[in-house]
């Protein structure tokens, strides 16, 4: 903790980026329990509120961010639209990040033909274009957030297991992985006891690089029309936005880009800042003293 | 995600460069640009959708055709050389065929050459669609109709594969160009029902060559043969060698409506057709992209979007004049069209609960419709549009009213939409075409406020084309959105949908079944127009509106934009196949 404060301490940016992502978290958090409220209560909620008469009204004191082509007030959909990328960033590292440590971590570890298999399998999957990748297993799965997770979640595990692969073959033969091995632990307890706590900033900094990806992702997906049905989502506000934007209906399109920019912005500068911070290799002599 | 859309950028540019038009200018000139959406294939017997009517009019063609300028509505002869002989009793037509029309060259005929057109096409082409195996969708409009044709029918069943030669009693071509067709009653829609793309005539060699592929390979007589399709971006058609070969002259009409003249309608009166070189049409959905296009002058026609209204029109409803001075032109027409929300009746929650529907109806938000599309429609007052007689004003026994809504859904047993089973609200689920269009899926959003003001949470199910018609087609569709566009000016044609033995795949797409409205509408069907079966016509349209099999939405006007070098353009209800007419400049 003390030494996370001294990251800050040292990085104005690292805590200008965490403090936007924590409040992008707590606003997700606020849409999920007002989503969950509402089902639970059986109710409609607001940010599905339509009024006709009151359609494309810009900004102002009632409607911060104006209302879209129903009468909806795009603030409360742009909260909403949070709860969902978040949704999408979180479920697909469960997905993703696990399938790639564990590849990565066997690989590196084991070598030969199993190493083989891997990079077999992964170069396959980085071989196949991503999007037309994510496409096809979305239109597998079916409409619907179901697809959106599984489609990225399963085509965006090969950067993190390269990553891990590598760096466990690192480890493999330090004193403390040979020590473990001739005091006979078990390979899975030398694995994930052992040389997993030692990779793990890579998964933290990962984590933090790939979630604004996939959340970018996924509002491409929504504004395609594969991705969240009934819900809002910035992809499908953004192509709903679309149809008025040269007629100076601005507010719409302009926030929910605002909302997209800023989330991956912070989480992209946040990711850097872990890097630097975690990586050995890049650390300055005053960062290393923190270790 | 910059991969990702450095790769969506890769293929955007290989849409581009492998899409792109090799055309000179000279091309281009004579060349119409449309757009259309997707079509499920050129097969007449199969198509129900307008889009794939429009292409199918361009390649095939009947006997009989809708008078391009004539008003009212009236048939003429296009295949045959004369209106039929009728005998006195109504049951028995006899058809001339035109000698010296021949099918497009294609490889399914000896040689490649195109073949002559005789009468025995046209027996095959009604037999087709009596076949079991062929699963029409134009079967509606023949079932019973022609003497010894259901027995070709169910004899069809059975046999692998049918037998075509199986003569059929009332369907003879007694010489090479004589077809004989005999009734089983009288059927005054018989002409109109002739005149649709169901009374196409198809070469035989050709469905027995392409089989499954007919569909994508059509060979007709029409002005126009598809000379490139690829399905889901762009349809190219040019006009038919065959026609300059063989020597056809098809001609402009010479008379017309009073004050076509003045249009101009009439300049080129008795010159050949068909004027224009190529038909280019590209499935746009977008609305946007489609205006985008318009303005860019790659469309000669656009719609006009809901989005775009107000920058197309002034206030009362005149294109503005900015638009005019770069070469726009806008036409407005009304549509022979109910636009509806219909309730599957074989669903064991809507089908059976005539104060549900009841409620939905009266919780549907006329005016707030409206206004989403503009005033673009106009609100429908039952299944018969306002242009057609036996359409009543006065008879509205649920209009929108929200308090009467509630009262309606509580005494059909889900007081503030609880589902007294669940103790949660009602669900209902509507089905619905394509999610890219924003303007569907804002008209689905508006659907799903009705619903919920009444406390009932409906689910908004997107699907693809085909797959929302195979849903309807199974009856799997608890509620869907679609329109009904008279195939011709008679109401008999709209009252048709909840006749029970058209239930789906037939157009009864609600699988509506009420003893007494099939016992009025075999009486109707084979009434000839008078003041008593106009009378009949009300009394059924008040039986539906009581019974809300649908809830009716609206009729729609339709306002097209189109560019000033289009001449002959007029509106037209049953516009298939009318493109030979139009002129380039």
């Amino acid at each position: 903790m003390n030494r996370g404060m001294q990251l800050f301490r040292r990085r104005p940016l690292a805590l200008i980026s965490f403090a936007i992502v924590l409040l992008y978290a707590l606003i997700a958090l606020y849409g999920e329990s007002v989503y969950r409220w509402h089902q639970w209560t059986d109710t409609t909620p607001a940010y599905q509120n339509q009024d006709i008469e009151q359609q494309y009204e810009p900004p102002s004191a009632r409607h911060w961010m104006g209302t879209d082509g129903l009468g909806r007030d795009v603030f409360l959909r742009v909260v909403q639209g949070t709860r969902i990328a978040f949704h999408v960033g979180v479920i697909t590292s469960c997905i993703a990040i696990p399938i790639g440590v564990l590849l990565g971590l066997i690989a590196g570890y084991f070598g030969g033909r199993i190493d083989d298999a891997v990079v077999w399998l992964y170069s396959t999957f980085a071989a196949i274009p991503g999007l037309l990748f994510i496409l096809a297993i979305a239109m597998v799965a079916g409409k619907g957030l179901t697809g959106v997770f599984l489609g990225i979640g399963l085509t965006t595990w090969v950067g993190i297991c390269r990553l891990i692969r590598a760096e466990t073959m690192k480890h493999r033969d330090r004193a403390y992985v040979q020590a473990a091995r001739v005091l006979g632990y078990s390979a899975p307890r030398i694995l994930f006891r052992h040389i997993l706590p030692n990779v793990f900033h890579i998964v933290i900094v990962t984590f933090t690089l790939r979630f604004p990806a996939a959340v970018g992702t996924e509002v491409f997906m929504s504004f395609l029309g594969i991705g969240v049905q009934g819900e809002p989502s910035w992809g499908l506000m953004l192509n709903s936005a679309r149809g008025r934007l040269w007629q100076g209906v601005w507010w719409e399109m302009t926030f929910v880009t605002l909302a997209v920019f800023l989330l991956v912005l912070a989480f992209n500068i946040l990711g850097d800042q872990l890097r630097d911070a975690l990586d050995p290799r890049s650390q300055d002599s005053s960062d290393r003293s923190l270790a | 995600m910059l991969r990702g859309l450095s790769l969506l950028f890769l293929l955007a540019l290989c849409v581009v460069g492998c899409g792109r038009l090799e055309e000179s200018p000279a091309q281009r000139a004579n060349t119409l640009y449309i757009t259309t959406s997707r079509i499920r294939g050129f097969d007449p017997a199969k198509a129900a959708d307008v889009p794939s009517a429009l292409a199918i009019a361009r390649v095939y063609e009947g006997l009989l055709q809708i008078s391009y300028l004539d008003r009212p509505y009236c048939l003429e002869p296009l295949l045959a050389t004369a209106m039929p002989e009728k005998s006195d009793d109504g049951l028995r037509y006899t058809f001339h065929i035109r000698p010296g029309i021949y099918f497009s060259d294609d490889n399914c005929f000896p040689g490649g050459k195109g073949r002559e057109l005789v009468a025995e096409d046209f027996v095959y082409s009604i037999k087709r669609l009596a076949d079991r195996k062929v699963g029409s969708t134009g079967w509606w409009a023949f079932e019973g109709r022609i003497r010894g044709l259901n027995d070709f029918r169910d004899a069809s069943a059975g046999e692998e594969p049918t037998d075509y030669d199986r003569p059929v009693e009332g369907l003879r071509a007694t010489d090479r160009y004589t077809l004989v067709i005999e009734l089983t009653h009288p059927y005054p829609q018989f002409l109109w029902v002739l005149a649709m793309h169901y009374g196409s005539a198809l070469p035989r060699e050709a469905v027995e060559r392409y089989g499954e592929r007919f569909g994508s390979h059509p060979v007709g007589t029409g002005p126009y043969r598809l000379a490139h399709w690829r399905r889901n971006y762009r349809m190219i058609f040019e006009r038919n060698p065959t026609w300059r070969e063989t020597g056809r002259t098809d001609s402009y009409p010479t008379t017309g409506e009073a004050g076509d003249a003045e249009r101009g309608l009439l300049a080129d009166a008795g010159k050949p057709l068909p004027f224009m070189d190529r038909i280019v049409a590209y499935v746009v959905a977008d609305a946007a992209t489609q205006w985008m296009m318009f303005l860019n002058g790659q469309l000669d026609e656009s719609g006009i979007s809901r989005d775009n209204w107000d920058v197309v029109m002034d206030k009362h409803r005149q294109l503005l004049p900015a638009l005019r001075e770069r070469g726009i032109e806008m036409a407005v027409a009304p549509q022979l069209r109910i636009n509806y929300l219909g309730f599957n009746m074989d669903d064991p929650i809507l089908g059976t609960n005539l104060l549900l529907r009841r409620a939905i109806t009266c919780a549907f938000n006329t005016e707030e419709w409206i206004q989403l599309f503009n005033g673009r429609i106009r609100r429908a007052l039952g299944p018969i549009p306002s242009a057609l007689p036996g359409f009543d004003p006065d008879y509205v026994p649920f209009p929108f009213d929200l308090a009467r809504a509630k009262q309606l859904l509580s005494e059909a047993g889900y007081p503030d939409g609880r589902d007294p089973a669940t103790d949660r609200r009602l669900e209902l689920t509507l089905e619905l075409g394509s999610a890219g269009d924003i303007e569907a899926r804002q008209a689905a959003e508006m659907v799903a406020a009705f619903f919920d003001r009444l406390g009932i949470a409906l689910k908004l199910s997107f699907n693809n084309t085909p797959a929302y018609f195979e849903k309807l087609e199974r009856r799997q569709a608890q509620m869907f959105m679609l329109g009904w566009l008279g195939d011709y000016p008679d109401a008999e044609n709209f009252l048709q949908c909840f006749y029970g033995p058209n239930a789906s795949p037939g157009p009864n797409r609600a699988n509506y079944h009420n003893a007494e409205y099939d016992r009025l509408y075999d009486t109707i069907r084979v009434m000839d127009d008078s003041p008593e079966r106009t009378a009949l016509y009300a009394r059924m349209a008040r039986l539906l509106i009581d019974d809300c099999p649908w809830v009716f939405l609206s009729e729609p006007l339709v306002y097209t934009l189109y560019n000033q070098r289009l001449h002959n353009r007029k509106p037209h209800l049953f516009p298939y196949g009318m493109e030979k007419y139009y002129r380039l400049e």
